[in-house]
């Protein structure tokens, strides 16, 4: 049974996605609209199970191989798992069904539920695909299917600005994707082969000037998803004109399997780890770009997007800064923003579900009328900011550790500086939303529904115990961050089955 | 306790921070318990130059909020922010730009 | 052979000016299926072979398996290119249903106005 768990999770999904139509043609008949979203519930969650089951077997190190249709690689496409597949797989099932729980309420008076049930299933597929791959060209697949289904998301409610951010992210983010393309041509017609773990060990013999341009190409096109500065111009809008749901998806689950996937090709693929310094300084001007830009904003998911951008350029600095502490703390972060930004997300929906607004001149004093959503904000602002004993100190303090260690300690202090900023602007909002004055009309506001605050709850439960219990983060990372570095292990795992 | 390098031991910090901020409060209340906040007229006309202002319509404009820190980072705000103007062909140009900055490092790191 | 080449990368370079200084969102979806198509090209000429034959298997070249991979042209760019065309098709098709919603709630179909949401 275990050995079939990688193509499960990424089967479960899929087939969840087809079946979704007749699911709501039958409930139709019955009269119990939302069952397919319960339907999709149970099968995200059914998918966290299964991709659990994996990590009795991966954690200790070892490599799980499943070969489609029996083909063993370099001819036929390969699935494996190691620990940082395990680490990025468990973000994104955990995100997908805690995103699902939460669209029970907030997606409640869509008439056109199964349409967004089915995409949310195909965004997940996708992001699945990509984290358990082994073959170059299937990645660049589910890719394309996670965007695709993340460009009709964004673009889901039909008015005006979700359409215009729904058309910008998709014409940008399809550039992106031709470039991924061009960059898997390139390397093809280099090599001769498309299994990654075939590709790193036949680029280990080529010169290394030869693969300048398919590299460059592919960090742009990975860099296009995950907002890297500055290929981040669709970030705002498309988290601004999202359903709040589909927002919290995409800092969750689309980004991270974008920056595995960009990890995965450069760290592991070309073995280029003298790229991490022009990482580590792409992120700092990511981080610095989206802190600055932020301070400004009027509009409360405008605000959380160009948050959001900033700490994946924490992610991007720890990652880049090349040596095993910096990595650790690049991954927990990365963890770590999964959880905050989803938090913040889902806050920001409840205060649009409740109030119909989210633009910061018109709110105030809501503190009264929604306690625990105020108390659940609080929290997710003050672990981005990176405040002790919330889990956002804990990655940024082994960031900042790590760039002092590598000797880059200018690389720490704007990083340090910029957390400063990301607490300014989140007491802004605070102050903004919860405290002072609350106008005439907003008397009326009720908290927000149980089922909504359930996953919110969840997930700073989650904060907590990971800020106060720092080691548990660490022992989640680790494995991961030991996958990364171990080349030579992957790529016998992988072809050695031969 | 030890967390990582250096030195933080998260629990007992978490004990000291709770303590410390279960006494700040304590504080709060017994402050509010002696004077209450009661903004009269006259006061909220003294603030309003002379106009009678109404409590709710008292907000901080959330765009000049930190004008400071924008008068700081100026250049910033002066050469980048205009250039997220919104439309798509700019926006295009920034990706081509970009992949050609990458070029440029990646083929200096490489060489 | 290398007229493929280069007809290919005159592709990109008209895709890429398409996007980046057509002032109507048709316009800048036609630049991007022609980049695509450009990069369908390169991917096809890079599996060609002098004077090879289409690798499709019958009945007589299963006798002399050594003699027809080494004749065949490369069958895995064409298999990449034909997904490739798959998914390049749901792309526009959503791409152009997003511009006739666009059009339905701007008037008009020029970027440089659609930007209601800015900075």
């Amino acid at each position: 049974m275990i050995e079939i768990a990688p193509i499960m999770a990424v089967f479960l999904p899929l087939f969840g996605a087809f079946l979704i139509p007749i699911i709501s043609m039958v409930s139709k008949r019955f009269h119990a609209e939302r069952a397919c979203n319960w339907f999709t519930v149970a099968i995200l969650i059914t998918t966290l199970a299964v991709v659990a089951a994996m990590g009795a077997a991966v954690w200790g190190g070892g490599i799980m191989v499943y070969k489609l249709g029996g083909w063993s690689p370099p001819w036929g496409i390969v699935l494996a798992v190691d620990g940082l597949n395990l680490l990025i797989a468990l973000i994104v099932a955990g995100v997908s069904s805690l995103v699902a729980i939460y669209s029970l309420v907030y997606m409640r008076q869509e008439t056109r539920l199964d349409l967004y049930c089915v995409l949310l299933l195909l965004v997940t597929a996708g992001a699945m695909g990509i984290t358990l791959t082994g073959d170059i060209f299937n990645l660049y697949v589910f890719f394309e299917i996670m965007s695709i289904g993340s460009y009709a998301l964004v673009a889901f409610r039909r008015k005006w600005d979700s359409v215009e951010a729904g058309i910008k992210y998709m014409i940008i983010g399809s550039f992106g994707t031709s470039l991924i393309l061009l960059g898997i041509a390139l390397l093809y017609g280099m090599i001769g082969s498309l299994t990654i773990a075939d590709l790193a060990q036949k680029l280990g013999q080529v010169a290394a000037s030869d693969v300048v341009v398919p590299l460059a190409l592919l960090i742009s096109g990975f860099g296009i998803k995950i907002a890297m500065v500055p290929l981040h111009a669709w970030a705002p809008d498309a988290y601004q004109a999202a359903p709040s749901s589909i927002s919290a998806l995409l800092a969750g689950a689309t980004t991270t399997a974008g920056l595995y996937a960009m990890i995965r090709v450069v760290y592991m693929m070309f073995g280029a780890f003298g790229v991490g310094t022009m990482f580590a300084i792409f992120g700092l001007v990511t981080m610095v770009l989206g802190a600055l830009m932020a301070l400004t904003q009027r509009d409360l998911k405008r605000l959380l997007a160009y948050s959001g951008i900033s700490q994946m350029g924490y992610v991007l600095l720890g990652v880049g800064l090349g040596t095993a502490l910096g990595v650790q703390g690049g991954l927990f972060h990365l963890l770590n923003n999964a959880i905050f930004k989803v938090l913040l997300f889902m806050c920001a929906g409840a205060i649009l579900y409740r109030v119909g607004t989210t633009n910061l001149d018109e709110l105030g004093g809501l503190g009264k009328n929604m306690p625990i959503t105020a108390g659940l904000f609080v929290i997710g602002a003050l672990a981005i900011s990176g405040v002790p004993p919330l889990n956002g100190f804990a990655s940024k303090w082994t960031i900042y550790i790590a760039g002092i260690e590598a000797g880059k300690a200018v690389f720490s202090l704007i990083a340090i500086i910029m957390s400063v900023l990301t607490l300014a602007y989140f007491l802004k909002a605070i102050n903004a939303i919860f405290l002072g004055q609350r106008p005439k009309r907003l008397q009326n506001v009720k908290e927000a529904p149980l089922t909504m605050l359930f996953p919110m709850m969840l997930l700073a439960v989650l904060c907590i115990v990971l800020g106060v219990l720092p080691s548990l983060g660490i022992d989640l990372v680790a494995p991961a961050q030991g996958a990364l570095m171990n080349q030579s292990g992957y790529i016998n795992a992988v072809l050695g089955g031969i | 306790m030890e967390f990582g390098p250096g030195f933080w031991g998260p629990i007992v910090a978490t004990v000291v921070m709770l303590l410390g901020a279960g006494f700040a409060y304590l504080m709060l209340l017994g402050g509010r318990r002696l004077t209450k906040e009661r903004p009269s007229i006259a006061k909220r006309s003294t603030y309003g130059c002379g106009e009678e202002v109404k409590p709710e319509e008292v907000i901080a404009d959330s765009e000049q909020f930190y004008s400071p820190v924008r008068r700081v980072f100026k250049p910033f705000y002066r050469y980048v922010q205009p250039w997220h103007s919104g439309k798509l062909n700019t926006y295009l140009l920034w990706v081509v730009i970009g992949f050609i900055v990458i070029l440029v490092a990646v083929a200096l790191v490489l060489r | 052979m290398s007229l493929n080449y280069i007809v290919a990368m005159l592709l990109i370079a008209l895709g890429l000016y398409c996007l980046l200084l057509k002032r109507n969102l048709i316009k800048i979806v036609i630049g991007l299926g022609v980049m695509t198509d450009g990069i369908h090209l390169f991917l096809i000429s890079m599996g060609y072979r002098e004077g090879g034959i289409a690798a499709i298997v019958t009945g007589e070249m299963l006798e002399n398996a050594a003699g027809f991979a080494s004749a065949a042209v490369d069958p895995i760019p064409q298999a990449l290119v034909l997904t490739s065309i798959v998914i390049n098709i749901c792309i526009v098709a959503l791409a152009l249903s997003m511009a006739i919603w666009v059009y339905h709630h701007y008037g008009t179909l020029d970027p440089s106005e659609i930007r209601r949401l800015r900075e």
